[in-house]
């Protein structure tokens, strides 16, 4: 989660409300009895393996697919019922979609603007594909593809942005300007629901994340939250040179009495102290108050959300995966 | 937000609708596709050239009169087959295969402005060939005089209307470009070779005969021929590809949904 944000608000309007939604393809359940709320102002990461239910949750969502069963309510219409009415208020950056391989750039964007549309220069300078604007979809990389299809998400001024694998294909560089976009969107108030399978880019963006598997959710909460609930301990490893065993004893005694540490291991000169995140603080604090020098080696292995869904997903015993 | 930046005032007045900047854009597609304009153009000439060729222009082989003018009528008809069961559901159903329609329905554009488009193309595309195929027949066979102006037209607008509402019908039907090819050619040629440019269907068995007259695009055939050579006035073949194109018309817009 981004420190710099307010905390998450799930008590205003839910933007999309989904209560029992199931999908099913023949015999495979892909969808199963999944309740989903995004509440406005959010930015949401559907999580999860491939197969999880994630594109075809949001499918439905978008109208694009007809659900077995649930109810769903976007900005307050029934995407099967009001598509027409909801679609336009939808920018989406969709998976698995294309644009006719000799139509070019600008006559796409010119294609796709509705008549309240922002203006198309500005976003496509914003993100990098204005020089562009003559060259046929065929003639596009992969990350310039993905880039247009941000903006024609983004063209009509819409209330709510599904991204569906954001920045697949993109270089560092153009992960970095998508990035900054969908940070200006959260700053303008729009809804962001992003279904990535990239977690870094889910935990510097999302204020909150929901993790799936086999079409129901399996968890959701902030990145940290979710990091605290599901991963081991944050692990701080240095070594102390100079020092001599009966020190060293002492060092691992200290160390064992500091508050969040939940274990002190030493492996030839390397110790590594295991607790909660607020562990760092306190052996950085006990390591410079030492009269030595901080050490060189010092490392900070710190969980992450990869780690958090991994545990999530490995949860054999969880009844969610009879359905998988 | 960038999004929100001043939106241009010219932009809100001026907006086109989205079955005009579909269309537009197809337009313009179809111009930089040079294989499909050779299709679209060259085909119907070259067939009248093979079957002018084969007939001759002098009556014999059974024909009541020039063969080269018996055959008038098919090489319209020949054309709009071909954009009908070929052209369109090869293109729609490419731009299904890619992706290209759900970004079009994700996009929130009106559920038959994209049938309307197609439509709209299709007819562009058969009333631009029949113009480029007259300008070569006449001095070639010359062009026989029409003998009902207002039943021709009208059996050319409701068969170009019938096979071109088929052909964006088959394409968001059919699931790969590749399938709407196999399905396209398999409805075209048995239809071209029975009942428009084969032989006339007098020398046929009974039973292919009854197969050949009764063919969709038989019927168009015989509802432009007939009233352009005096042969009949084409009601009965008329009033069965006028029913064939509403029915077509509305699926094709129904089916165009998704």
């Amino acid at each position: 989660m981004n420190p710099s944000q307010p905390t998450t608000t799930t008590t205003g309007d839910a933007v999309i409300s989904v209560r029992g939604l199931s999908k099913s393809y023949g015999a495979t359940v892909v969808v199963d009895d999944l309740d989903l709320d995004v509440f406005a102002g959010e930015v949401v990461g559907l999580i999860g393996a491939n197969g999880a239910g994630k594109t075809t949750a949001v499918e439905c969502l978008q109208g694009l697919r007809r659900p077995d069963a649930g109810r769903i309510r976007v900005l307050g219409l029934d995407p099967a019922r009001d598509a027409q009415r909801l679609r336009p208020q939808i920018g989406s950056q969709l998976q698995d979609s294309g644009l006719p391989d000799r139509m070019r750039v600008r006559e796409a964007v010119d294609l796709f603007a509705g008549p309240d549309a922002a203006d198309p220069e500005t976003l496509m300078e914003q993100f990098g594909i204005a020089h562009r604007a003559r060259t046929p979809f065929a003639g596009l990389s992969g990350g310039e593809r993905q880039r247009l299809f941000l903006v024609l998400a983004l063209l009509n001024r819409p209330r709510l942005v599904i991204l569906d694998e954001l920045t697949q294909g993109l270089d560092p560089a153009a992960r970095r300007g998508v990035r900054a976009a969908v940070d200006q969107l959260r700053r303008s108030g729009v809804t962001v629901l992003l279904v990535t399978h990239e977690l870094a880019e889910a935990e510097a963006l999302c204020d909150r994340v929901i993790a799936m598997r086999a079409g129901r959710v399996l968890d959701q909460g902030t990145p940290a939250e979710l990091i605290a609930r599901h991963t081991g301990q944050a692990i701080i490893r240095f070594s102390l040179p100079g020092t001599d065993d009966a020190t060293t004893a002492t060092a691992l005694q200290q160390l064992n009495r500091l508050p969040e540490v939940h274990a002190v291991t030493r492996a030839d000169q390397t110790i590594a102290v295991r607790g909660d995140r607020a562990v760092i603080a306190h052996v950085g604090a006990w390591l410079a108050a030492r009269p030595a020098q901080v050490p060189s080696d010092l490392d900070v292995d710190l969980p992450d959300l990869e780690a958090a869904l991994l545990t999530l997903l490995n949860q054999t015993d969880d009844p969610v995966g009879a359905t998988s | 937000m960038t999004t929100t930046a001043a939106r241009p005032a010219q932009r809100l007045r001026r907006t086109p609708s989205v079955t005009r900047r579909l269309l537009t854009q197809e337009l313009r597609l179809i111009a930089r596709d040079p294989f499909t304009l050779v299709f679209t153009l060259a085909f119907p000439i070259v067939a009248m050239l093979v079957v002018g060729g084969a007939f001759g222009s002098k009556p014999a082989h059974g024909f009541p009169l020039n063969p080269s003018h018996w055959y008038i009528a098919s090489y319209f008809t020949v054309m709009i087959g071909a954009t009908g069961l070929v052209l369109l559901p090869v293109h729609i159903a490419s731009y299904r295969e890619r992706g290209v329609l759900r970004r079009f329905v994700a996009a929130g554009f009106p559920r038959w402005s994209f049938a309307l488009a197609e439509l709209t193309l299709g007819l562009l595309a058969i009333a631009i060939a029949g113009a480029a195929l007259l300008i070569v027949a006449t001095p070639v066979y010359g062009v026989p005089a029409v003998q009902d102006p207002i039943r021709v037209a009208a059996a050319m607008i409701a068969g170009s209307l019938a096979f071109v509402g088929l052909g964006v019908l088959l394409g968001t039907l059919l699931p790969s470009a590749r399938a709407a090819q196999a399905i396209g050619l398999l409805l075209y040629f048995p239809s071209l070779l029975l009942g428009v440019g084969g032989p006339p269907t007098f020398v046929m068995p009974p039973g292919l005969r009854a197969l050949a007259e009764n063919l969709p695009l038989a019927l168009v055939n015989q509802a432009i021929r007939d009233p352009w050579l005096g042969l009949g006035d084409g009601t009965v073949p008329l009033l069965i590809v006028t029913a064939i194109a509403v029915i077509a018309t509305v699926l094709a817009v129904r089916r165009s949904r998704l």
